[in-house]
């Protein structure tokens, strides 16, 4: 059973359309990765997943909901289901790492302080940051930042998360690290879509591929179709062989 | 259309719109009354001694250019009576509301500002919260209380300037001025300056916030909706003045 599926996404911005006609189906428990060539919207796509960008035209079903007309207030349902890990964490700069982790349990859950505390040493535990607990994001390293920014988006079990180029710009202890947890979590069931352009990362957790070029969707695959003796435009990109532009 | 006149019917359509958000999502809970509070600190306590300085400096000033202008003319006993009813009806509010504008325009513009330009503002929509609960409510509300009472106290260190130069450099006494302040300061007066100072504060946190959520293009884009934030506030509260000014004078006129 598809728990996101995108059918005929359209997206323009000032006139210049960035997606003509992108359809594709994430099912439950799956790990999608999003490719394709620099600034052709990958993002775009995966923000629009969540309401952070309304489609031009087109529909964005979660769980069976389409979510694409949905007013910001009602949207506040599927962000509890759906997690965004953005890609430099983006972290509450003005609070320590323990008061982002406290930040979706104390707006969306009516556990007490001590039960809140318990929970964030736990998830602290978990993701080997127990030493950031009380620092500000500005005295973390761009990898604990986005180790942070994961563990505030599992505070609440979301059953989706959606990456956004989670190992950009990290060294290979903090992209192995993150490579971890995202199978961790897919080992959970939970449900993930993996916008990266780091291609080792995405063939060791994604179980299948979506390649975005031209406005639209160039190819799809599963990640045990990937074939060297016939490369469709995916291999090719993986490659490097492609642009995918 | 024109550039400028598209980006002042952006502007307009933008504020109102934030506007008609701040006061739907007012009534619904959760309210943050601690981020409420820090606001009201933020704006009202940490801006105190710039309110006094600017306030004081104010009356001197007048105390003095009136009671060198009067003086040709044996007019200096007016001096009390000249410059409290400037400073209440006029000096005291829209003074501290410019200086506010851009203390506390600028601040809640480059802190919003930051916040959106490192998704700190998309996060906390993805977190399933409000920015406009969480960000723009406390700040407008902390505006809106914050700024009146600042204007309250520009008000007394306003006259409170002026008296000292008046005793000290123009020979009036203290007493006489005190009395001519009284007499003189009515109710209706001190009102027609006061109720402008929710419209200002208002305008200056709304405005604030709205180029701070828009705020494009990284650093450089805050620091230019900094800007514009500070001048297109000073615009509407000097531009508003002469309406409100206008409208309690014809007020008065009809009570």
């Amino acid at each position: 059973m598809a728990i996101i599926e995108v059918k005929h996404f359209n997206k323009s911005f000032d006139g210049h359309a960035v997606h003509k006609d992108v359809s594709f189906r994430v099912e439950k428990g799956e790990c999608l990765g999003l490719v394709g060539g620099s600034g052709i919207g990958k993002s775009v796509v995966l923000r629009s997943l969540i309401g952070l960008e309304k489609p031009t035209s087109g529909e964005i079903w979660i769980e069976g909901e389409e979510i694409s007309k949905l007013k910001e207030r009602d949207l506040t349902a599927i962000r509890k289901k759906v997690a965004y890990v953005f890609q430099n964490g983006a972290l509450f700069d003005s609070m320590s790492v323990y008061d982002n982790l406290a930040y979706p349990l104390r707006e969306h859950t009516a556990f007490n302080e001590d039960e809140i505390q318990t929970r964030i040493h736990d998830q602290l535990e978990e993701f080997g940051l127990l030493e950031a607990e009380g620092k500000l994001p500005a005295e973390l390293s761009g990898g604990m930042q986005k180790r942070v920014g994961l563990a505030r988006a599992m505070m609440i079990g979301p059953k989706v998360i959606l990456y956004d180029e989670p190992t950009a710009g990290l060294d290979p202890y903090n992209t192995l690290k993150i490579r971890e947890t995202v199978l961790r979590l897919k080992k959970k069931g939970v449900t993930s879509v993996f916008v990266t352009h780091d291609m080792p990362t995405a063939i060791a957790v994604c179980d299948r591929f979506v390649m975005l070029g031209e406005g639209r969707v160039l190819d799809e695959r599963r990640a045990d179709e990937l074939s060297r003796k016939d490369p469709g435009p995916l291999e090719r990109f993986i490659t490097g062989d492609y642009g995918g532009y | 259309m024109k550039a400028a006149q598209l980006d002042f019917l952006k502007l307009f359509g933008g504020t109102t719109i934030l506007s008609k958000q701040v006061v739907s999502e007012l009534f619904r809970r959760p309210l943050y009354f601690r981020l409420i509070v820090e606001q009201i600190y933020q704006i009202g306590i940490r801006s105190l001694p710039l309110v006094i300085v600017t306030a004081g400096s104010t009356g001197m000033v007048m105390a003095l250019q009136f009671g060198l202008g009067l003086e040709k003319f044996g007019g200096k006993l007016y001096i009390p009576k000249i410059v409290s009813l400037s400073i209440v009806r006029e000096m005291g509010p829209v003074f501290t509301c410019l200086v506010l504008a851009a203390r506390i325009g600028a601040g809640i513009t480059s802190e919003i500002g930051s916040m959106t330009v490192t998704q700190q503002i998309d996060a906390i929509r993805a977190l399933g919260t409000s920015p406009i609960k969480r960000i723009v409510i406390p700040r407008v509300i902390g505006a809106l209380i914050a700024i009146p009472i600042l204007s309250i106290a520009a008000n007394f260190v306003g006259i409170l300037g002026a008296l000292l130069v008046g005793a000290n450099d123009l020979g009036l006494d203290p007493v006489f001025f005190v009395q001519k302040v009284l007499t003189t300061v009515w109710v209706p007066d001190f009102l027609a300056g006061f109720f402008k100072t929710p419209v200002f504060a208002g305008i200056i946190a709304i405005v604030g916030c709205y180029f701070g959520l828009t705020v494009k293009g990284g650093t450089k884009g805050v620091g230019s909706a900094t800007r514009q934030s500070v001048v297109t506030s000073s615009i509407c509260i000097l531009v508003g003045d002469y309406f409100l000014t206008k409208f309690f004078w014809i007020f008065e006129q009809w009570l």
